[in-house]
């Protein structure tokens, strides 16, 4: 009960307990927020990943394969396999409907042809079109009054899932979020088109261009489209990059749809026109597949490779089809696609975690250090206790459960502060993207101004340790006032830099228990070596001193 | 006193303290029994190792090794295990000293139950040490840091804190030294009406006035006890 009563006295009758305190919390604080950041950094890459791809992936090279209706049906037939889809991967040239003046501006885009009815069973591409109306009120409610999509035309949504325009019936395009230059991104992370020039029903120009089998260019063609809506999928490089178009229609423009295969060894026919001796099927580069639940992408994959393997030897075998498939296909999983992108940030996260720990160190070697002082000025305290009949090990309880106390409050206090700072990191990134608000700085400078009264009372009342740390305070607030003065906006987090438009927001709660279980029980280490000293003092010796 | 029983002795103790390389032997065979309801007063002078001898009693400290032992109603406490040792001072004796040592964290009420903690989870039943502190007319000081104390508050605090527990010997090392004739004088009464409702008090002090308040006097000489 004495140890109870006594550690808390110590605690709390004094200063210093409460900097190692402070020093605990601010550790753990930028362990947990570092750690989170990278850790909700992977987890919207990996999700971002499979939301994007599906599980499965299948390539080709430029040529594509042929007969991917009856390789996707089989594949659909797999019990591992919920939906598969075919995809063309090409790149083209978008002429964008601006700026005024018939000088457009050109970009390239990469070239997503899908079937949207089944890719949207793959990839998570329905959920990530941006142009729809609020669900309901409370969805209406979360968007700022002046959000574009509460007004927006109801058809959009629809238009976007299966890439024609009702009103027309035309085939339309769906273009990444940040394809246009106009969409601004606010900091709510909603969109503001910039001069009006909202994206969707307005036309582009999709130049592709064909590549045969064996590598020869051919013709480009170019056609306009409506644009029906525009996808959001949450990874800037995509996002800036990808359109998604109608398959069949960037089959017919890049001649991989099905045609008639001409004997051009033959004379032509009376009409001019050579034999026809059969016919080239329509080919894809891709085949994008998703798991059922419970399987693993791993298991799909070894079952897509089996499938696709058994495929090709059919097709060989079969002597009417005069298209092989291609022989060199990839079959990955979306992580070994995305391996790249991954496996360093892993092992950032990694680093992080070892450099970080040293931290630890340093606050046990702090606690240690305060506890040693206090130890030796309450030596007197610990004859006195030995002498009414307490026992070694009460003394080094005492010790031990300061520095418990210590770990426990600073690392409590350190969690809630990398919570504030992790779940509003994003405020916190806008805020130090723009220039300090005038309030703040005149706030600071006021500030300034108060610590300086309090310099010119403590001069008045001739105190030096008061008038040492008002003067201190003083300049504190000058240079953080001017600092804030001279702030200019420095965006941290770009968007062109990093894959993601939103800062990971989420603590990651297993980092955190972690990071308070190290702290805790280094603080108790460090406690550990005064305690055990105080343990060890003679009660003689103690009650001599001072 | 031949027909009281012993409750404390001395058996030729020797006490020797190492100051860098020289040793130096401040007891040497003391011996001293005191009786149970005795009031021993050891006198002597400034450095003849009265402390030393009163903390060796206390079980504070140990004599030398194999010369000599401190008896508590004929058990050895010299060899006895540390948590026998820490009982012995929790609960058989109790210590007052000359600079009070009161815990400067503590209120007065907390520093008296201080010997009533040891041991336990719960906090312990304040009623005892606050009687104690009423009858040595502390009420008013129970919830002063010992700083707000006079010295002769502060001593019977310290007095209070060392009978919290009922101890049945008193060791005091000059509680009178630190403070002038009229409070001193105020706390021999105290001690003297403790004792006579029975309590064994062992006194130290280098005053023969102080030293007169007790039944027995022994003067501690060349590290021996001498009648
Ligand atoms: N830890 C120690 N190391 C070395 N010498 C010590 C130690 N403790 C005590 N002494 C010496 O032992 C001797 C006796 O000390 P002690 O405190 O018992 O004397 P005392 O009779 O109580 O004196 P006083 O009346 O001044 O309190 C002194 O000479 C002292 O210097
Ligand atoms: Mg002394």
């Amino acid at each position: 009960m004495y140890a109870r009563l006594l550690s808390n006295r110590y605690l709390t009758s004094r200063l210093i307990p409460l900097i190692a305190i402070g020093a605990v919390a601010l550790c753990v604080a930028m362990v947990v927020t570092v750690v989170s950041v990278m850790t909700g950094f992977l987890d919207l890459l990996r999700g971002a990943g499979r939301s994007i791809v599906g599980d499965v992936i299948v390539s080709s090279g430029i040529g594509g394969m042929p007969h991917y209706d009856e390789l996707i049906a089989r594949i659909d037939a797999l019990p591992e396999c919920h939906k598969a889809t075919p995809v063309i991967d090409t790149f083209g040239l978008l002429r964008m409907p601006y700026p005024r003046g018939p000088e457009k501006e050109i970009v390239t885009t990469q070239v997503w042809a899908i079937e949207p009815l089944s890719f949207a069973e793959v990839t998570e591409y329905a959920d990530n079109l941006y142009w729809r109306r609020p669900v309901d009120d409370a969805a209406r409610a979360a968007m700022q009054p002046d959000d574009p999509r509460l007004d927006i035309n109801p058809a959009w949504l629809q238009d976007g899932f299966t890439l024609v325009e009702s009103a027309t019936g035309r085939p339309g395009v769906a273009i990444g979020m940040h394809v246009s230059v106009a969409n601004e991104r606010q900091s709510d992370g909603s969109y503001r088109p910039r001069y009006g020039w909202s994206m969707p029903g307005r036309d582009v120009t999709l130049t592709l261009v064909p590549v045969s089998s064996r590598g020869k260019i051919a013709e480009p063609r170019e056609e306009a489209f409506p644009i029906v809506n525009e996808v959001q999928s949450g990874v800037y490089e995509v996002d800036k990059n990808r359109i998604f178009a109608p398959l069949a229609v960037v089959q017919r423009m890049l001649r991989m749809d099905r045609a008639p295969l001409y004997d051009i060894t033959a004379d032509p026919g009376p009409d001019g026109q050579l034999p026809v001796i059969g016919e080239t099927p329509a080919r894809v580069t891709k085949i994008l597949a998703r798991a059922k639940p419970g399987v693993t992408p791993a298991a799909l994959r070894d079952a897509i490779e089996r499938t696709y393997r058994e495929f090709s030897l059919e097709v060989d075998a079969n002597r009417s089809l005069t298209t092989k498939m291609p022989q060199i296909v990839s079959v990955l999983t979306w992580e070994q696609q995305l391996r790249d992108l991954i496996a360093p940030v892993q092992k950032e996260r990694e680093m992080m975690r070892i450099l970080f720990s040293l931290i630890y160190i340093v606050c046990a070697g702090l606690i240690l250090s305060i506890f040693w002082a206090i130890v030796i000025e309450k030596t007197r305290d610990i004859g006195i206790l030995r002498s009414v009949g307490a026992s070694r090990r009460g003394i080094l309880w005492i010790f031990l459960r300061y520095g418990l106390v210590i770990g426990i409050f600073g690392s409590a206090i350190g969690v809630a502060l990398a919570w504030l700072i992790v779940t509003r990191i994003n405020d916190i990134h806008s805020a130090i993207g723009s220039d300090a608000p005038a309030a703040v700085w005149i706030g600071t400078y006021a500030l300034a101004a108060g610590a300086l009264c309090g310099v010119v009372w403590q001069a008045v009342r001739g105190r030096l340790l008061p008038l040492l740390l008002w003067t201190l305070a003083t300049l504190i607030f000058m240079v953080a006032g001017t600092g804030l003065l001279f702030h200019r906006g420095t965006l941290i987090w770009d968007p062109s830099v990093y894959y993601f438009s939103r800062i990971p927001s989420q603590v990651d709660w297993w980092t955190a228990g972690l990071t308070v279980i190290g702290a805790v029980v280094f603080s108790v280490i460090g406690a550990a070596i005064p305690a055990a000293r105080a343990a060890d003092t003679d009660p003689v010796e103690a009650l001599r001193y001072g | 006193m031949g027909d009281r029983p012993r409750i404390l002795e001395a058996r030729n103790v020797h006490k020797t303290y190492r100051f860098g390389a020289v040793p130096v032997e401040v007891l040497r065979g003391a011996d001293l029994s005191v009786h149970a309801g005795e009031w021993v007063a050891i006198l002597g002078s400034s450095g003849s190792g009265k402390s030393t001898l009163l903390h060796l009693l206390g079980g504070l400290d140990r004599p030398d090794r194999g010369r000599g032992e401190i008896l508590w109603r004929g058990e050895s406490i010299s060899i006895a295990p540390g948590r026998r040792i820490d009982r012995y001072r929790n609960r058989d004796v109790g210590f007052v000293f000359q600079f009070y040592h009161l815990l400067p964290e503590l209120d007065t009420l907390d520093n008296v139950l201080l010997p009533t903690m040891v041991g336990r989870w719960m906090r312990p039943d304040p009623a005892p040490a606050r009687s104690l502190l009423e009858s040595f007319g502390l009420a008013h000081r129970l919830h002063h840091r010992p700083a707000q104390l006079s010295g002769g508050e502060r001593q019977r605090a310290a007095i209070a804190r060392a009978l919290v527990r009922g101890p049945q010997v008193l060791l005091a090392d000059e509680p009178t030294g630190n403070l002038d004739a009229v409070t001193g004088g105020s706390i021999l009464d105290l001690l003297a009406e403790r004792h006579r409702s029975g309590l064994t008090i062992v006194m130290v002090t280098h005053d023969a006035q102080v030293a007169a308040r007790a039944d027995r006097i022994v003067q501690l000489r060349d590290g021996q006890v001498q009648a």
